[in-house]
């Protein structure tokens, strides 16, 4: 059948509603040639429901289109309505683990996997999966973004949990420490704690920085601690000013320099809030003022 | 002719670009195509940005006419203002009368999506309409349809995916029809709260991973909505400023460990533009990155290098310019995501609203 021959026999029968097995099959010949159109996917589940069609059959079918169009918002769409209909999620791992194999960062298959594994409370394997995952490749933040979302609606961080993540963290980063998205999970999941108290933290980024390791995220981090503990009011503030205000200029002078600008503010915002403002610790003031990077 | 030097920005190849996008558009009926009203934005938004929507005056009011031909409109006995919005095509064969403002019967599966709706609503804002055939108690009634209970919107009424570019299409609906008696704005703003990650950026909904398009369509969602400051604290948007700046790496990337791609220059800058820090960014290297991109033949922008253009990268890369202050572009509005003076025609059309 021609394009326009296609249309026009399905806008009759949509005009109709009829609910057929030529209308389906038409449904079929919509999709083909366009399975972006929200009404046609509409159209078939109304018409499967009325013929009380296979499901089985329908998944097999969706699971080939999505083959064919991993990035396809409608034929997810589709997928979940038949789990739904369903409630068999079995499928549904094997089916996003295929999508993941092809593109592990795939925004939809993630999507689809979150929401089954927590409505149907399938988490036993979810850590070991996404375990493999990062063993492939340690920068695939989606499976770190996973990572988070298992245990936050599993155990959630409790001590014992955070220590196990914390470490978990640190091991990836000590293989690779340049990768934000392990720096983000550390950093992640220490948010409800004090950085400047947390056990281990800076002796952690003291290692690497002492095996020569200048990755921004690591400047960034122990940049964060220092200013944590001029939060918590410390006593040697100069001190500790001093130290942070050295990582913010290496960040903008040498490690991350397209946020220059960026380090700069920081810089400035910390000297605000943190320089002492009485009359003696005005050349402090001046001497950090110097230290200010022009913009290039 | 020499050839164009690599940071050369090719305003009129550019114009051509979007006209060409905007001729193969109305044929009516020959396509099941539901995003065209999407395509006509980016062209005819991209021409206003480059101030030249003068090369389609002759066509302005055919096209104005095509759009509100999309609009579902209420049937007499207003039993299916739920369907209301507007379309994403003629898919389903309804009549093509571009003046009408109700129906005589509705149509089975006749109904708008919302993204449709927000495209098609702006489109008619730059192209300089009153919006007087807009029917806009049917429009509110339809979006409030549409709502869920955690506060996001699905696209259609017979049921779609839910996620924070419905809410952002929700929030620019009713702050263009200046009446958000269809949002219930506390629910979404807890939605969109609920949405911020680990890292600090902003996912398509709870739990999912933070996205530069879902994280700008959640700031603007908030700006539009005037709840920016109630929704976050001042820790929390401090984090967000930090996420989206650590998005650039010469360009900007739309998550962590992710190629740059032109789109973000527009989607994470305007979110910084919205924060307050667009300042703070490397505005050599962001315009660099956008016009390697341009495609120095054809005009329009591609999201990689030496990749096709489409009409979405062209014309994001076109704002993503307009941002920075690139000359010859207009100023936009980086909530809305049209000009500034769309934006101001906007705000004429609402002081009409509300002395009548
Ligand atoms: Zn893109």
């Amino acid at each position: 059948m021609q394009i326009k021959d296609v249309y026009d026999y399905l806008r009759a029968l949509l005009r109709k509603d009829e609910r057929s097995e030529r209308a389906l099959e038409i449904t079929e010949d919509a999709i083909d040639l366009n399975p972006a159109n929200y009404t046609v996917w509409h159209y078939r589940r109304q018409i499967l429901k009325e013929l009380k069609m296979d499901l089985y059959d329908e998944l097999k079918y969706c699971g080939e289109i999505i083959q064919e169009h991993p990035k396809n918002y409608q034929v997810w769409h589709h997928r979940r309505v038949l789990i739904e209909w369903t409630q068999d999620p079995k499928e549904e791992l094997k089916l996003t683990e295929n999508v993941l194999s092809v593109d592990a960062k795939n925004y939809h298959a993630w999507q689809h996997r979150q929401w089954v594994v927590r409505t149907f409370s399938i988490w036993e394997n979810e850590l070991s999966f996404i375990d493999q995952l990062l063993q492939e490749d340690v920068r695939n933040n989606s499976a770190w973004n996973q990572r988070y979302f298992v245990i936050y609606h599993t155990t959630g961080f409790n001590d014992a949990v955070l220590e196990k993540e914390v470490k978990y963290a640190q091991d990836m980063i000590r293989k690779a420490p340049n990768n934000e998205s392990s720096w983000n999970y550390l950093r992640g999941a220490l948010l409800e704690k004090d950085l400047s108290t947390h056990p281990g933290l800076m002796e952690f980024c003291e290692e690497l920085y002492g095996k020569s390791v200048r990755s921004p995220y690591l400047l960034g981090f122990m940049r964060e601690i220092y200013e944590d503990r001029l939060e918590q009011g410390c006593e040697n503030v100069e001190d500790v000013l001093y130290k942070s205000l050295v990582l913010v200029e290496a960040l903008a002078m040498e490690f991350d320099t397209i946020r220059v600008e960026y380090w700069n503010y920081i810089g400035r915002r910390m000297r605000e809030r943190y320089a002492p403002k009485n009359d003696e610790s005005e050349e402090a003031g001046a001497a950090s003022a110097a230290m200010e990077v022009p913009a290039k | 002719m020499a050839a164009p030097t690599e940071d050369e920005f090719l305003r009129e190849k550019h114009i051509k670009f979007f006209n060409r996008c905007i001729d193969v558009l109305p044929h009516q009926y020959s396509t099941m195509d539901t995003n065209r009203l999407t395509i006509l934005f980016f062209a005819i938004s991209g021409m206003e940005i480059l101030n030249s929507l003068d090369t389609i005056k002759n066509k302005k009011e055919e096209i104005v006419d095509w759009i509100y031909s999309h609009q579902v409109l209420p049937n007499e006995s207003a039993s299916n203002l739920s369907n209301c919005g507007f379309r994403g095509s003629a898919t389903i064969g309804a009549k093509f009368n571009p003046t009408q403002t109700s129906c005589e019967a509705a149509i089975a599966y006749d109904s708008g999506h919302i993204a449709q709706t927000y495209t098609g609503l702006l489109c008619l804002i730059i192209l300089g309409d009153e919006l007087t055939r807009v029917n806009r108690r049917a429009l509110s009634a339809g979006l409030r349809a549409l709502q869920l209970e955690d506060g996001s919107f699905k696209a259609t009424l017979e049921g779609s995916e839910n996620d924070m570019r419905f809410v952002y299409c929700a929030s620019s609906i009713c702050y263009v029809l200046d009446d958000w008696t269809g949002f219930d704005v506390d629910r979404a703003a807890h939605y969109i709260y609920r949405s911020q990650s680990y890292d600090g950026g902003i996912g398509q909904g709870p739990g999912l991973e933070s996205h530069g398009g879902s994280t700008f369509c959640a700031i603007a969602s908030l700006v539009l909505m005037d709840r920016l400051h109630m929704t976050f604290s001042r820790v929390e948007l401090d984090r967000i400023r930090e996420w989206c700046l650590l998005r650039q790496q010469t360009g900007f990337q739309g998550r962590p460990n992710k190629p740059t791609d032109t789109c973000y220059s527009f989607w994470v800058g305007a979110t910084l533009k919205l924060l307050d820090a667009y300042d703070l960014i490397n505005q050599h290297a962001n315009r660099t990155f956008v016009l390697s991109t341009q495609d120095t033949v054809t005009g329009g922008f591609a999201k990689w290098p030496d990749h096709h253009p489409d009409a979405l990268h062209a014309y994001f890369g076109i704002c993503g310019l307009s941002l920075l202050g690139e000359e010859g572009l207009g100023k936009m509005n980086p909530a809305l995501n049209i000009s500034d003076a769309a934006a101001q025609h906007l705000d004429k059309i609402h002081q009409t609203w509300r002395a009548s």
